[in-house]
């Protein structure tokens, strides 16, 4: 029967089990990797071999970046370092995380940040239903246990034999950000809009984004795999100013408003039935747009949505009334389009003219 | 290459990029990843690590261009023609008025002369050639030789610690002697006194190289000075300010003040607007409740409350606006006003003898006009307190109450008139705090109409309050009582 246990993983024999084989199945480290950065060993992670791989990936999936982009992902992976990334809405924050995991093929764990946002929502909480349900049911093994045990000393002492059953791993629901340090084969964590969290969930971080470990106090530290560190992103708003330790801790990204080449490839590579002419004439009507003075200016997201609009109306070219009728898409206060509204001839007929 | 980088995180930091030394760890880690093949590259990635704030990687940005600008030495003699007009339009245009037209011109004439004799020329150099080191280098034309030469001399004068402009001159003279000018001046004379035409040409040459060799190590110290003496320049400035009494100040120096203010200002926001107070009263919260002493078998053990409230508090401020303490007013309503984020019920008013409320007007317009105007309408007129005090009551009194933080603002010299202390009493009793700032010394206090000795018994605080930093700690302790 002895070569029947040796199948089975959980089995603690000597003869090689199934752990020792998979150590195996690691992928090789590549040797010009080895040589400069960390021995991180993530799936895929040739395609962060250099700034220029990284923009080629991330195209091919239809994430156009530019230089600072790629150096800060590829910074990111080989200092094992977090990046926080802040910029106007809707230039593509949130969708950088998403490419990189895409682009690994890792499992994208998203924490999505509120007012209120604790620590039970965000690394773990104790899974009381089942515990309590648990107790119930084990109230008569009690008995058994405490069987021959004489006076309250006794008791408790043939209780403390069994340790903490109940606050195990079995009784923990890990959330967000747990998952991410016990993830198997490394992820990208994705800690979005961590603005609009509180300051105290801000310090819960810290320790996670230092030593990629968190601390549970009935059960100890949790490290994750130093081989395996999940990919951090965090993104920001800069509704509030973020704190400076946690800035400390990170690499940090400016994304700004793109300019109209990139802007234009962006569009091409999101929305690729749009004609050239029109490509260009809508791109550089919202860059005019950028330059005035509006309570929200349009993002790249607006962009590509006006493109998708336009190509639904069987648009050719920009005019003026075309223009007035969907500027809904672009702008989204009231006050916004009464004020480009006036002006929208002249800015058709620069866009024209490109 | 460590020295590289640590230096020029020194110069971040003068140009009030805060850089910690974790960060400068990292940014070397970054760099043993990157290299210094691609100059691009190393810009995005040390930008990427060291600075956090756009406006952060804006000056990171005007930094690593000035800090890693290669100092192109000008092109050597022979190209002497071209060079003229590169000079002339170029970015060294003043200082190479100074020398570089005469020596130009002397250049010209010495070429107009040995028209015939250029052909010359490099026959003679075979023949004889510089023996000091320096006298070599410059003749060999080897313009990164030299630059390498300058930039290894500035780090033996320890160039980086430069403060004052007055300093250039050492500076130079210094960077001059450690490239090895002493050699070459003593080869100089020596031509010069053995005589004969070629030593003497090759003197000339080496002179005229010497004095264009000292224009760019003038120029190469300038630049050392923007980059790590002006900007600590500005600081020493800062920190003056801070200290120097208002009423000194001068009206140029307005503006640095206001940079100042806002800057004392955005740390205190900073400080205080991250205190959170959980309220331990108020509405239970019977779902977060429940769900919290759930572990606790369902006693409820740790009660959970629904507000967990920031309390701002409410100030009000009463300024003098006369003469001698408009001054101050205008500096604390700067401050009060750069506090909008934390204190967003900021009420204030003027007088010198009728009191008028100004929260508009400061909350409209900018610092400048809002303080013209102020000064207009409340200016003028003798101080009278008792009649500001009447006038508070009528407008203002209701309004307080036991959140409101009330900053009176003077020098309490009330021209004898009646003092009317009960009112201010009366205030003392219904608000949280009466804080008097006073911005005469504590030994005039009592001395000739001045009231303090009526007022102080009625305020929670009196202080003396005449520089930015009084300012600045009075307001914190303002926030700080405000919790």
């Amino acid at each position: 029967m002895q070569w029947l246990y040796n199948l089975h993983p959980d089995s603690h024999n000597d003869a090689p089990s199934t752990f020792e084989a998979s150590a195996d199945l690691r992928p090789p480290l590549s040797a010009g990797l080895s040589k400069q950065g960390p021995f991180v060993t993530i799936k895929n992670h040739d395609r962060l071999s250099s700034v220029e791989v990284i923009q080629d990936n991330f195209e091919k999936r239809g994430y156009i970046c530019n230089q600072q982009i790629a150096t800060a992902v590829f910074l990111a992976y080989h200092l094992e370092k977090p990046i926080l990334i802040e910029g106007p809405p809707g230039v593509g924050k949130t969708e950088l995380a998403k490419t990189a995991a895409e682009m690994l093929d890792l499992p994208c764990i998203r924490l999505q940040c509120y007012e209120g946002l604790d620590e039970s929502k965000a690394i773990y909480e104790w899974k009381y239903g089942k515990q309590l349900l648990y107790t119930q049911v084990l109230k008569k093994t009690l008995g058994e246990i405490l069987e021959g045990a004489k006076g309250l000393t006794d008791s408790v002492a043939k209780l403390h034999e069994f340790g903490d059953v109940f606050f195990s791993e079995d009784f923990l629901e890990p959330r967000p950000l747990l998952k991410a340090l016990k993830a198997e084969e490394s992820c990208v964590l994705l800690i979005d809009e961590v603005d609009k969290s509180d300051h105290e969930f801000e310090s819960l971080l810290l320790e996670l984004l230092s030593d990629y470990q968190v601390s549970i106090p009935e059960i100890g530290t949790i490290v994750a795999n130093p081989d395996r560190k999940p990919l951090v992103f965090l993104t920001s708003n800069n509704t509030r100013e973020i704190s400076d330790a946690l800035k400390r801790r990170c690499l940090h990204l400016y994304i700004p408003f793109p300019d109209a080449t990139l802007e234009s490839r962006i569009v091409h590579a999101r929305v690729p039935d749009v004609p050239e002419r029109l490509r260009t004439q809508l791109v550089t009507f919202i860059q005019e747009l950028r330059e005035m003075d509006l309570k929200k200016v349009p993002a790249i997201s607006e962009t590509i949505d006006w493109a998708r609009t336009l190509i639904l109306l069987h648009t050719e070219s920009l005019d003026s009334e075309l223009v007035r009728q969907t500027l809904n898409v672009i702008l989204k206060f009231q006050e916004d389009i009464e004020a480009v509204e006036a002006e929208i001839q002249n800015v058709t007929n620069k866009a024209l003219k490109q | 290459m460590d020295r590289t980088l640590v230096d020029f995180v020194k110069v971040l930091r003068t140009a009030e990029i805060s850089v910690s030394p974790a960060e400068t760890l990292d940014a070397m880690q970054a760099l043993d990843i990157v290299g210094y093949e691609d100059r691009q590259f190393l810009k995005n990635s040390l930008s990427i690590v060291l600075s956090k704030t756009p406006e952060e990687k804006e000056a990171f940005d005007s930094c690593f261009d000035r800090y890693f600008s290669f100092n192109k030495f000008k092109p050597e003699e022979s190209e002497q023609e071209s060079t003229d007009d590169q000079f002339d339009d170029g970015e060294f245009d003043q200082d190479a008025k100074g020398q570089g037209q005469p020596g130009g011109k002397g250049s010209d004439q010495a070429s107009g002369q040995g028209g015939g004799a250029e052909a010359g020329e490099d026959e003679e150099d075979q023949s004889l050639q510089p023996t000091s080191e320096l006298g070599k280098l410059l003749l060999s034309g080897d313009r990164t030789e030299l630059s390498i030469a300058m930039a290894e001399a500035g780090k033996k004068a320890e160039v980086n610690q430069i403060v004052v402009f007055t300093q250039k001159g050492l500076y130079t003279r210094k960077i001059m002697d450690a490239m090895g000018l002493k050699e070459l001046q003593d080869e100089i004379s020596e031509l010069q006194a053995e005589g004969g035409r070629e030593r003497h040409n090759l003197a000339a040459k080496l002179k005229k190289a010497r004095d264009r060799l000292r224009e760019q190590v003038r120029d190469y110290v300038e630049k050392q000075f923007f980059l790590h003496a002006d900007e600590s320049g500005k600081q020493l400035r800062e920190e003056l300010l801070k200290k120097v009494k208002l009423s000194n100040l001068e009206k140029r120096n307005f503006k640095d003040v206001q940079e100042v203010v806002f800057k004392m200002a955005k740390k205190l926001i900073s400080i205080h607007s991250k205190r959170r107070k959980t309220y331990k009263r108020g509405q239970l919260d019977v779902r977060k409740t429940l769900r919290y002493n759930m572990q606790y078998d369902g006693m409820f053990f740790d009660i959970k409350w629904k507000a967990s409230k920031v309390d701002r508090p409410k100030v009000i401020c009463i300024c003098d606006v006369s003469g001698s303490v408009s001054n101050y007013s205008r500096f604390l309503l700067m401050f009060l006003y750069s506090l909008a984020e934390i204190l967003p019920k900021v009420r204030s008013f003027a007088f010198s003898s009728d009191l008028g409320e100004v929260t508009r007007l400061f909350d409209n317009s900018n610092l400048e006009d809002a303080m013209a105007k102020t000064m207009r309408d409340y200016g003028n007129g003798s101080t009278d307190y008792g009649q500001m005090l009447m006038d508070f009551k009528h407008q203002c009194m209701d309004d307080v109450n036991n959140k409101t933080t009330i900053i009176i603002l003077g020098d309490s010299r009330n021209n004898y008139g009646d003092a009317k202390s009960e009112i201010l009493r009366e205030m003392y009793d219904k608000s949280k705090r009466v804080i008097w700032l006073n911005p005469e010394p504590k030994m005039s206090w009592t001395v000739g109409d001045a009231e303090m000795k009526k007022y102080a018994p009625s305020c929670h605080q009196v202080e003396v309050c005449n520089s930015l930093t009084h300012l600045e700690r009075v307001v914190s302790n303002l926030l700080r009582y405000a919790y």
